[in-house]
């Protein structure tokens, strides 16, 4: 074995599958319908959560759902999916209608939503 | 007697068939890719091949070991071939359900659970710390029973090979009454799903009987798809954090624990356990799940 055979046909093959992947169109940027959508996803990947109420951010990227039992879920993009963490202990800021959340999470980027009902939203997160 | 490695064989055609399998999904066949999820996937798989060449001396050597101590000689033969697979097939299972259930085995695993898609790619997306793991451990009953190595590790190779391409969505399910003793594409999607229904389920290899047999076998329901991942996605791409951000949480949370019970739990207690119960395991998620289900709803 070499190194052509190690490293360098390898990394040939994973440069055509992705630029192929790429070329195919699978590039999506997933955009939140509805906040019943936020809430059923944060409903799928949080057991006992029970949504009351949504709130999307103002380019549909990012959403604010809250729970019967007082949990406020963060559901934000990755790739063409969502991730959803529970976001009550974040670093909440906000500037105007604009929240930052920053999770105590590490590769957990900072992410900004503006929303029209921030403050109410800032409120229940440190509730 | 020399064996060819089966998986360096396969490559070309696993790339052909992930080739093909995008553009089946982008003329409308079911399934799912991402590029970025794609490219992670391969990196995962690309770092998996260079740590297990680093590795596979010291898992050699102990197989010869094991095997120099062999309650049986076993000769290299169609019947013992055949005996071999199955066994071998046996001992993944042992080891894959090991993998779920224990944090520390869980912690290199985790890795080829960690994409939110189900498709070819994600069948390469293996573990950098299998070694670390000591996940080869579940072979070694094999040796000492006295199946040379080198007809365990073809063995292997091959069972790796028939696992590629259940990988799929496109396919929905076999024919022939295949689904009835086979790992399939739909036995397999229930056991990538984070649904409760079917968290940690069918840990087959290629045999979905050790399944059937051991009470861990749930079929694929059509009303519900699985949704693939982990219960805690990750939030990156990036390979080196996929590969050890589970030895990290481990790290942490020894660091961090109240008494050596706990320490000890951290290591060898299911995922998602912690002394408060603060964190939900599988079997508290679908133990949660099934109150519900039970519930009325109001």
């Amino acid at each position: 074995m070499n190194l052509l055979t190690l490293f360098v046909i390898p990394a040939g093959g994973i440069a055509l599958l992705v630029l192929l992947a790429r070329l195919l169109g699978f590039n999506t940027q997933p955009r939140l319908a509805s906040a019943e959508q936020a809430g059923d996803i944060a409903r799928d990947a949080l057991i006992g959560f029970h949504a009351t109420s949504a709130a999307l951010g103002d380019d549909a990227r990012a959403a604010l759902v809250a729970s019967t039992d007082g949990r406020v879920a963060l559901v934000r993009p990755h790739g063409d999916r969502w991730i959803v963490r529970v976001a009550n202990d974040a670093a909440v800021t906000r500037d105007g209608d604009t929240l930052t959340l920053a999770l105590h999470e590490p590769m957990f980027a900072p992410l900004s939503l503006r929303l029209a009902d921030a403050a109410a939203w800032q409120t229940r997160l440190a509730a | 007697m020399k064996f060819p490695d089966p998986v360096t064989i396969a490559v070309p055609f696993f790339i052909g068939l992930v080739i093909l399998e995008m553009i089946a999904v982008k003329r409308g066949a079911r399934g799912a890719y991402d590029w970025r999820d794609s490219a992670a996937s391969l990196m995962m798989g690309f770092g998996s091949t260079l740590a297990g060449l680093l590795s596979a001396g010291a898992v050699a050597g102990l197989a010869y070991l094991f095997w120099a101590h062999r309650l049986f000689d076993i000769p290299i033969a169609w019947w013992s071939g055949v005996l071999c697979f199955v066994l071998d097939d046996f001992a993944y299972y042992v080891f894959h359900r090991s993998a779920h259930r224990v944090r520390w085995f869980w912690a290199s695993h985790v890795i080829h659970h960690s994409s939110q898609h189900y498709n070819l790619t994600t069948a390469l997306r293996q573990t950098w710390t299998g070694f670390l793991s000591l996940g080869f451990i579940f072979r070694l009953p094999l040796f000492l029973i006295g199946f040379p190595p080198a007809l365990v590790f073809f063995c292997a190779g091959i069972n790796l090979i028939y696992q590629f391409w259940i990988h799929t969505e496109v396919i929905k399910r076999l024919p022939f009454g295949l689904e009835a003793w086979l790992n399939t594409p739909s036995h397999h999607r229930v056991h990538h799903g984070t649904n409760p229904r079917y968290l940690d389920r069918n840990y087959a290899g290629v045999f979905i009987v050790w399944d059937r047999l051991l009470g861990t076998y749930e079929p694929e329901a059509d009303d519900e798809p699985p949704r693939y991942g982990i219960i805690k996605n990750l939030p990156t791409f990036n390979p080196l954090w996929t590969a050890c951000h589970e030895w990290v949480g481990i790290a942490r949370d020894v660091w961090n624990a109240p008494n050596w019970k706990a320490r000890w739990m951290y290591v060898a207690g299911a995922p998602g356990w912690s002394p408060d119960g603060s964190r939900d395991t599988a079997d508290v998620i679908r133990a949660t799940w099934e109150r519900e289900q039970a519930t009325p709803a109001e």
